[in-house]
């Protein structure tokens, strides 16, 4: 298990010892390295410079009463509670806003001091509602625990005087609730939201006693800036910000602590529980992703788990307009292994294939695609990354060899120029966008390459950004324009490129990019950006200490998405912004384990490790574990897959946990593939839009209902912990297991941590890696193996896996799509916070409060011309297909480029998306169609076939649901 | 058989070239194409448009005929 430092068995050696994050320090760590030393009640404690002497204290053992002080946030001063005595000084100091001095000595208590902190208690008390018993945060509320430690007693002055006991309480946020009454104005929720959220969306109102918590400018909370990401909530030492989970369930007994299923970020949570219900997620301080910060998708979406829509139990049906058959799980499994074997008898071996889960756990992608190269004896393995990252891992590993993000999160708080490329860390990635603001407010400089401009341009109190708004379609074309800048104006590390790049290829490279047609001038036509302004971005970038890129699916789903990809990591070569914290290509992972299905062997040419199928001494060492042969030809990607099952020779799919039919492009393409299959065998949670194709339904579960390990952005592989039963008896990775079972392949795990081992003999990053050490470490960045025992925070410090840096040539070509008379606007896509994706789980939460359908953004001057008001219904035509959604007037974009999310099946928003894609990668180019809008009176064909075909889906299940109230599944174990 | 599978394999195929086109000489541009094709692309991706390279070499270019020469050649 893991060690924590405790002060009563050993001495503290600061930067050493493991705090315990269960422990509240007071206030932050200080990051000096020199150290002080003082006594605190007689105890010795050694510190750096700079901590508070609460902090110190703390730390020795001691714990002072504090009540407006935390640990993540900065000292304020304002309860007095705190007070000590320090010997030499007069009065009695705030311990936490008093810095440690060399030799100080404290005393923490007195009886004076004693007497100072009952009467400060007893003012609080006498305007707080004595309803203790009632008091949903009973049991766990820090006012009543001080009030306690002092030992109040009394209340001289009555509860009749002035007060706050009618403040109206405001309920407007579904997952919280604020009741003013019980404020006592320590201001932590303020500062909570101020440094650890950055959205500066509370503030305090008035002075003295008529002080008082208010959202934005006197709103209810669901009407202000607040984004509900629950800091303020958690900071609070009341039951006035409260989760409504814990006002009806009563407060958690135990706790789990697990890893949030939604994006790349891989927020460590606390499953706080009752039972086997999850009371609330509470995220976890000693999550090195997170350090204890959350969004309102972590920290509340997680009702879907319990929703009645959940399938729970196996079913089968013989054709799509069959009614559902509940079955057990071996009829389920049988019936699917027959159907296999005879497709594959009849069709051949290569007629079949799998697709993992990038939201599933390690264990479980790596088992489907050894089912897929083991069982069903071919390589047709993909996963979703196919449709986001797989241009990162082509490009990545083509200049840097290794197929991932160089840094860790934290790394940003060392950057002084960042670059951030279609993404929008904000919405997408919101812990990190949080810390990526912090570091901004400190004045790092901010550069935004992206069509539209996304919100952490405009950071409060902090610089504004320089935004680059270029034309969806040409990144490359700008990435070209900085590089040129970068190298004819001297800005290169010529020091780094000497010493760790590829000679040859950088010479190479260095004339192409040097060329004219490269420079920003020549670029302005295609990209739409002044020449300027890419010159001053260059500058920022090139001439930063520490300048760090991150960037998202802006970048990779694109025709030249590879290439782009390239580009980027030519510009942290050319200025040595490599193997350093502060610096480094940081690709935002769009999924919980888009990472983790890719390490594993997801692709359909790379065994788990990028190790490539054609390579005979790689296959020689699977072979000689799973004990078959394995093929030494790549297997067909996902829109292969699609076009070979329309051309026939593509019979038989096995999904786990991915909606193909709602995320890939070119819907009515991808509905006819589907419908062109014998035998389509989904296994998810929901009867999701694929589903509605399948023959078979296997019952998923939840993160929440098992174990195993997502890795998220960093590289960094966390625990998943079973904190309830899964709802059909078995876990993804059983699933999988029973079926190659079912088809004559052995599978005999008996829980996770033997899949990892397998995973760590066969995968060279990954050979260090297992259970005990997770739990000891708490989490992994790989490489971990005998160079790195304790993985690898921030890669390619002395060497690339290739050996020297490789610089690509990055050519800039135009995409297909381009705008014409015809299709005048370029559609681009992305999403927002409160929606996760395909939405399966956040539409089925009170995140749909916030957004309830997908809307089409297109600027004041384009709906003009087309005498568009928002709210009007707009038709969406490209040359693929045609969707209706409603207009909302935005100048977020420049006229010519209209934007849409796709959270919502009905939307339609890939039916107009193409089935262009990267040359490398077949990543499809989902941010660039061209469109032309119109307005419309009614929603298009498809849409009405859509609710059509979904109401016929939805029956064809709805007896089996309400047969199935309580599972009849014969669990399998 | 679908002409939109064959379509889209001819597509893919001169996305490949055009985008390895700065590699200079043809032999280069088409040593990396088949290069990427062997490394990426499935069998019976490979086998399908070998076929049709022989069947109606005139519908292809000039690169493209000498990538899959030269994926035809290549070494299992
Ligand atoms: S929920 Fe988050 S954004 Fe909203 S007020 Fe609280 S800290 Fe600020
Ligand atoms: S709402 Fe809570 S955190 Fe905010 S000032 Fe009041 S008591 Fe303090
Ligand atoms: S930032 Fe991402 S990982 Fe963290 S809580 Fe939000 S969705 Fe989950
Ligand atoms: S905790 Fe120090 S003043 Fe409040």
């Amino acid at each position: 298990m893991l060690h924590y430092y405790d002060p009563r068995t050993e001495s503290y050696q600061p930067g050493k010892n493991r705090l315990n994050p269960d422990v509240d320090y007071g206030t932050p760590v200080s990051l000096s390295e020199e150290l002080v030393s003082i006594s605190v009640d007689g105890r010795d404690i050694t510190v750096p410079e700079g901590t508070s002497v609460l902090r110190a204290a703390a730390l020795a053992g001691i714990n002072i009463p504090k009540l407006c002080a935390s640990d993540n946030l900065e000292a304020f001063g304002s309860c007095r509670l705190c007070a000590v005595e320090i010997e030499g000084r007069r009065g009695y100091p705030a311990s936490c806003t008093t810095p440690v001095a060399e030799g100080m000595a404290v005393t923490t208590q007195t009886g004076k001091l004693a007497k100072l902190r009952r009467n400060i208690m007893e003012l609080y008390i006498s305007d707080h509602p004595l309803d203790c018993l009632t008091c949903p945060a009973n049991g766990n509320c820090e006012l009543q625990d001080v009030a306690g430690a002092v030992g109040l007693r009394e209340v001289r002055y009555g509860f009749d005087g002035e007060n706050h006991l009618d403040a109206e309480i405001d309920d407007s946020n579904p997952y919280f609730s604020f009741d003013p009454s019980k404020c006592i104005v320590c201001s932590r929720c303020v500062r909570a939201c101020d440094e650890v959220q950055g959205t500066f969306a509370l503030t305090i109102e008035g002075r003295g006693f008529d002080s008082k918590v208010t959202a934005s400018q006197n709103d209810p909370f669901m009407d202000s800036e607040c984004v509900s990401c629950g800091a303020c909530v958690q900071a609070c030492p009341t039951s006035t910000l409260m989760e409504k989970s814990v006002i009806d369930a009563g407060q958690p007994e135990h706790s789990v602590v697990t890893t949030c299923a939604y994006c790349g970020v891989g927020c460590s949570f606390k499953a706080e529980m009752k039972g086997d219900q999850v009371v609330r997620m509470v995220p976890y301080k000693g999550g090195e992703a997170n350090h204890g910060h959350s969004c309102v998708k972590g920290r509340f979406a997680f009702g879907y788990a319990t929703h009645k829509d959940r399938i729970k139990e196996p079913m089968i049906r013989e054709t799509i307009n069959d009614p559902w058959q509940v079955v057990s799980w071996d009829e389920a499994l049988a019936f699917s292994a027959k159907k296999l074997k005879g497709i594959q008898a009849e069709h051949g071996r290569e007629s079949i294939g799998g697709i993992t889960s990038s939201r599933c756990t390690n264990e479980e992608t790596y088992l489907v695609q050894k089912l897929v190269r083991a069982a069903f004896g071919n390589n047709n393995t993909d996963t979703c990354a196919r449709v986001c990252h797989s241009p990162t891992g082509y490009g990545l590993k083509t200049t840097l060899g290794e197929s991932a993000g160089t840094q860790t999160f934290d790394s940003v708080m060392k950057a002084d120029t960042i670059v951030v490329i279609g993404a929008n860390p904000t919405d997408a990635h919101p812990v990190f966008g949080s810390l990526m603001r912090k570091r901004l407010r400190l004045g790092a400089k901010l550069i935004v390459i992206d069509p539209r401009r996304i919100d952490v341009i405009h950071t409060p109190h902090a610089a504004e950004g320089l935004h680059l708004p270029l034309r969806p379609g040409t990144n490359v074309a700008i990435v070209n324009a900085l590089a040129h800048v970068i190298v004819t104006e001297g800005l290169e590390d010529q020091e780094f490129i000497h010493n760790r790049c590829d000679t040859e290829a950088y010479n190479a490279w260095r004339t192409f990019i040097a060329e004219a047609r490269n420079s920003p001038e020549a670029m302005e036509a295609v990209t739409g950006v002044a020449a300027d302004k890419v010159r001053e971005a260059a500058r920022m970038y090139a001439q930063a200490d520490n300048g760090a890129i991150y960037y998202g699916l802006g970048v990779t789903e694109h025709s030249q998405g590879s290439t782009m990809v390239m580009g980027i990591a030519n510009l942290a070569l050319a200025t040595g912004n490599i193997g350093k914290e502060g610096g480094g290509v940081n690709p935002l992972r769009g999924q919980n384990n888009v990472q983790g299905s890719c390490d594993m062997g997801s692709f359909p040419h790379e065994l788990p490790g990028y190790q490539h199928v054609s390579d005979p001494a790689v296959r020689e060492r699977f072979q000689a574990v799973w004990g078959v042969p394995i093929d030494n030809e790549p297997g067909l990607r996902i829109p292969n897959m699609f076009d070979a099952a329309i051309a026939g020779s593509f019979k038989a799919l096995y999904v786990q946990g991915e909606d193909i039919a709602q995320s890939d492009p070119n819907t009515q393409h991808v509905e006819s593939a589907l419908r062109a299959l014998d035998c389509l065998i989904v296994q998810d949670i929901f009867l999701n839009e694929t589903a509605k194709f399948a023959h078979v339904l296997l019952p998923g579960s939840t993160f929440l209902e098992k174990n195993g390990t997502f890795t998220n952005a960093e590289r960094r592989i966390n625990r998943v912990r079973k904190v309830m039963e899964p709802i059909a008896g078995l876990e993804d990775w059983e699933v999988t297991m029973a079926l190659s079972n079912a088809l004559g392949y052995p599978m005999h795990y008996s829980h996770p941590s033997e899949i990892m081992d397998e995973i760590a003999s066969l995968t060279p990053t990954f050979t260090g890696v297992n259970y005990d050490k997770l739990e000891q470490l708490g989490s992994i960045q790989w490489p971990c193996n005998d160079e790195y025992p304790e993985g690898t925070p921030t890669m390619h410090t002395v060497d690339f896996p290739i050996g020297k840096g490789r610089f690509a040539i990055t050519e800039y070509l135009a995409s297909e799509e381009c705008a014409s008379r015809r299709f005048p606007l370029l559609l681009t896509t992305g999403r927002i916070l409160s929606q996760y994706n395909v939405g399966a789980q956040t539409r089925r939460t009170s995140n749909s409060d916030w957004h309830e359908e997908d809307l089409l953004e297109l600027h004041p001057s384009d709906a003009e011309l087309r005498g568009v008001k928002d709210g009007d219904w707009l038709g969406i035509s490209s040359r693929v297909g045609h969707t209706v959604l409603r207009a909302k007037l935005s100048t977020r974009m420049l006229p010519g480029v209209v934007y849409t999310t796709f959270h919502h099946p009905s939307s339609g928003a890939n039916v107009v998306t193409t089935d262009n894609s990267d040359w490398a990668t077949n990543c499809p180019e989902y941010k660039v169609t061209a469109v032309q809008v119109e307005k419309v009176s009614q929603p298009s064909d498809w849409q009405r076939n859509f609710v059509d075909f979904n109401k016929r889906q939805q029956a064809l299940l709805k007896p089996t649901m309400e047969s199935g109230e309580d599972c009849h599944a014969t669990a399998l174990k | 058989m679908s002409d939109q599978q064959l379509n889209n394999l001819i597509k893919m195929l001169d996305q490949i070239i055009a985008n390895n086109l700065h590699h200079g000489d043809d032999d280069k541009v088409t040593d990396v194409a088949a290069d990427h094709l062997h490394k990426f692309w499935a069998r019976s991706m490979k086998q399908r448009i070998i076929a049709y390279a022989s069947e109606s070499p005139a519908e292809l270019s000039a690169l493209a005929r000498s990538t899959i020469a030269k994926l035809e050649a290549a070494p299992e």
